[in-house]
């Protein structure tokens, strides 16, 4: 112990944090040596963010200890935690839209002079950095607000790496990316780990974590419940300290198949959307489950926000039980039984001030309220139910959306198309920061809504998710679907090729 | 996973076309709004082309331009200063007062006058920091508070509602050189007040563009939480922006003490919407973190040659509040079309 206390980068030992309500830190220990990626684990809501914004400088503890290096600091600002070494790629702040690539990477540690700052040099600084990252073609005095979600994660990334600091916190960080990115955030992690610098590692695809982690601490319900585990942990284990119950399988079984082909329930024929995709056509009858894979970028969230009525189509059409829906029109899409769950939850789906309950409910105002009053009480209790199916901590539907931890966040978007009961639901990655238990309850309620005759389209850039639970795959690249065939015929390595080189198999 | 890295770039990360960088410039509604004001006056009057009256709608465009585009900036900061258009009073008032009230030499009446300004811009920052209220409420108290103060104390040193008298003090004909002056160029006289407007913008725009302050200010327009965790002193900022605007408003009323020589007690007011509806029209986001100082001067601009050109055409000023309001929809249109269109590229 003593021995670990003199090589320890960072130690912080039980630091609690409150907030009004929750306390979602209750006596955390996070130990962190130089040179190593050390990962943490935890249920959505365990305190994961709470803990690297405390780190971060972000929040302030009310109890605990933090050392660096063996000294006593308190980290009372980002600037105190940045000066001292530590840099965070948040989950959920978001870059600034307005400012170029560069700017936002030097965001507060500009390249100045007397208050100019060194435009140039810091142009060329960052295209050193995204190409480090294996992205050297995108522009530096590019506006970000210009650049795809993948495209500020980048940004993002580049951020953390311009501070030249001692520890890199990553919270999430591959959540919204396609698995070339993955691959090179890798890559770098692993160059920084080897010139010395840590890594906290928060992510909820435990693959990852074999991966690239050394160390894991895991969290449950704000305490450290393991610390300091081999990353070669089996799976069961982990699963099993993280929600303190056993997860055996994770994709539930197709003992027989829903699908009821007499049935076509939603009919997508020859659509199309300027520089976006083009030619798509598929049918989804009802009980059945029909996947897209390809990569982000390659247009599957365009197609459901097309379907949806939320983007307005250039060509084709699109049916619900044989009635055409009105081009660009949610409502009549909505009113025809159809829900979309979308990919940005933040921006696209959350009220963020309003509870959860309010959220849950939005899209089935009509059965909640009569001449105009709604019925609060019948909304809290639905919307409860299907809070305690998915998980939902705290399941407390009065809360604020705002104070949920991201994962949680995601399933109160699709608890609401599951309160809704639709004909037709889109999912765009419905499991993007879900934990791995709650990410087993999320499939069987999939499951079990295609077998009461729903008709779903599951997007995903996990391709397990996608093979696993689907009964059809597409496969899209850039914006045209390459290959169709039955899930059981198709392998991961088929997909990924697919998707990759375009050429199908 | 051992998927190989894409050797081509990826498209959705290359360069869109020059002219949908272009597009997306955040004064470009403006400055089609500018020729389209420019055109039409030029043809249906003669006068408007003239020298003087050139002269005439520059002049009207430089104090409101000097005000939208320090307004601009704390719009992109994202804040509002409702007390802007009653400040450019104060700090005529409290130059006149102590000049002509105490004897003091008119430089040193705008030094205090200054200091003055300063300290309001501070106070309406600090507020809005401290208080977590939106700008909105705390700039509407000093607005109101600033407004009475105008009133009260003019009438208790003067006994009347305005201050007058300024010809006779120590310094004013210097001051007004700096001021008020005008520069005669082929036969016209200019107010040097234009020259004010076009330096102010332009220190503006390249404060924005190439300062770490100007990075600030859009960053915590943009989000103060996301700032804020990366170092950028944001209570900071934010209170240099509303002390900008401050200044701004007492070159602005200094303009005015020392070109007309008396001040009433009650002008400005009603004047900081025109500011925000300049900066507005220039390309700034009511919701902070995009917009222009160019604009902002163009935006003024506009105000200026249809004040005058409506005047030449010998209309009835009445017209001028619509115009304005069509002008206003039409440049925020524009405005708003071309970054869906270069949106829509882009995804
Ligand atoms: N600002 C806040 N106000 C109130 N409660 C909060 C606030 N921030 C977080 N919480 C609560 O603290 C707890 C921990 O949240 P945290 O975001 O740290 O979870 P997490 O482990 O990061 O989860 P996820 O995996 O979903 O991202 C949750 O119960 C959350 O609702
Ligand atoms: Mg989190």
């Amino acid at each position: 112990m003593t021995a670990e206390a003199s090589t320890a980068l960072l130690q912080m030992t039980g630091i609690v944090k409150t907030f009004p309500g929750v306390r979602a830190l209750d006596g955390v220990d996070l130990t962190v040596r130089a040179g190593e990626v050390h990962c943490l684990l935890g249920q959505n809501g365990a305190g994961k963010s709470t803990l690297i914004k405390v780190l971060a400088g972000a929040h302030q503890p009310d109890e605990g200890e933090i050392r660096w290096q063996g000294e006593k600091t308190a980290l009372s600002t980002p600037v105190a935690a940045l000066r001292m070494g530590v840099a965070t790629m948040y989950q959920e702040l978001d870059l600034i839209p307005g400012l170029s690539v560069a700017d936002n990477i030097f965001l507060g540690h500009e390249r100045a002079r007397w208050g100019f700052t060194k435009d140039r040099q810091a142009r060329r600084q960052a295209t050193a950095l995204l190409k480090r990252l294996g992205h050297p073609e995108i522009p530096p005095d590019r506006e970000v607000g210009d650049l795809s979600a993948a495209g500020q994660q980048l940004v993002s990334m580049a951020r953390a790496l311009a501070h030249d600091a001692k520890l890199i916190v990553m919270d999430e960080p591959t959540a919204a990316l396609a698995a070339d990115e993955v691959t090179n955030l890798f890559r770098v992690v692993a160059d920084l780990t080897a010139e010395g610098v840590a890594v906290v590692y928060i992510s909820h695809r435990l693959e990852e974590i074999r991966e690239i982690g050394h160390r894991v601490t895991v969290l449950k319900d704000g305490r450290t419940v393991a610390r300091d585990l081999g990353a070669d942990t089996p799976t069961s284990e982990l699963v099993a300290l993280m929600s303190g119950k056993r997860v055996e399988t994770v994709y539930p079984n197709r003992e027989e198949s829903t699908v009821d082909s007499s049935r076509e329930i939603l009919k997508v024929e020859k659509l199309g959307r300027d520089d976006e995709f083009a030619d798509v056509n598929f049918t989804v009858h009802a009980g059945e489950i029909l996947g897209i894979a390809g990569l982000v970028g390659a247009g599957r969230s365009e197609i459901l926000e097309t379907i949806f009525g939320a983007r307005k189509a250039d060509e084709g059409t699109v049916y619900v039980n044989g009635k055409k829906l009105k081009n660009g029109d949610v409502r009549s899409a909505v009113d025809a039984g159809v829900g979309l769950a979308p990919e940005e939850r933040k921006s696209q789906a959350l009220l963020m001030d309003m509870s959860v309950a309010q959220n849950v409910t939005l899209a089935s105002m009509r059965s909640y309220s009569s001449f105009g009053f709604t019925d609060r009480a019948k909304e809290l209790r639905d919307s409860r139910a299907k809070l305690e199916d998915l998980d939902l901590r705290p399941a407390d539907p009065r809360r604020n959306v705002s104070t949920l931890s991201g994962g949680n966040q995601q399933k109160a978007v699709v608890a609401r198309w599951l309160v809704h009961g639709c004909r037709v639901l889109l999912l765009d990655e419905p499991t993007r920061g879900v934990d791995v238990g709650a990410r087993a309850e999320l499939y069987r309620l999939i499951r079990e809504l295609a077998a009461d005759g729903v008709a779903l389209v599951l997007v995903s850039s996990e391709m397990p998710e996608v093979l696993g639970l689907a009964d059809r795959v597409l496969v899209l690249r850039d914006g045209r679907v390459i290959h169709e065939a039955p899930a059981d015929e198709l392998t991961e390595a088929d997909v990924l090729d697919m998707v990759m080189e375009g050429s199908a198999a | 996973m051992s998927v190989a890295v894409p050797s081509q770039p990826d498209e959705r990360l290359v360069k869109p076309r020059l002219w949908d960088r272009l597009v997306v410039r955040p004064e470009i509604g403006a400055l089609l709004g500018a020729l389209l004001v420019f055109v039409f006056f030029s043809v249906v009057t003669g006068e408007f082309l003239s020298p003087l009256g050139v002269a005439n709608w520059l002049d009207d465009a430089s104090t409101l331009g000097i005000m939208a585009v320090a307004v601009a900036l704390l719009m992109i900061g994202g804040e509002f200063d409702l007390s802007a258009g009653v400040m450019t009073a104060s700090t005529a008032l409290v130059t006149a007062i102590f000049a002509t009230q105490v004897g003091l030499n008119v430089w040193f009446a705008l030094i205090l006058s200054l200091v003055f300004a300063l300290a309001v811009g501070a106070l309406n920052g600090w507020l809005v920091m401290r208080t977590g209220l939106p700008s909105f409420i705390v700039t509407l108290g000093t607005f109101l508070a600033l407004q009475g103060l105008n009133l009260g104390v003019t009438r208790l040193v003067t006994g009347t509602v305005q201050v007058s008298g300024m010809r006779s003090t120590d310094g004013y004909e210097s001051a007004g050189m700096l001021f008020a002056s005008t520069v005669n160029i082929g036969g016209t006289d200019f107010q040097v007040s234009i020259l004010w407007w076009i330096v102010f913008a332009a220190v503006a725009a390249w404060v924005l563009v190439r300062t770490r302050f100007g990075n600030w200010t859009f960053a915590v327009g943009g989000s103060s939480l996301s700032s804020r965790a990366v170092g950028v002193p944001v209570v900071r900022t934010k209170i240099m922006l509303f002390m900008t605007t401050a200044f701004a408003a007492w070159i602005v009323g200094s303009i005015n003490i020392l070109r007309n020589a008396s001040v009433q007690a009650n002008q400005g007011i009603g004047l900081e919407f025109q500011y925000i509806i300049a900066a507005v029209i220039g390309g700034c986001l009511l919701t902070g973190g995009f917009g222009s100082a160019v604009g902002a001067a163009i935006g003024a601009l506009i105000f200026g040659m249809a004040r005058q050109g409506i005047v030449y055409a010998q209309w009835n000023s009445d017209w001028f509040m619509l115009f304005l309001g069509i002008m206003l929809l039409a440049a925020v249109l524009v405005n708003n079309t071309f970054r869906r269109r270069a949106e829509r590229v882009r995804r």
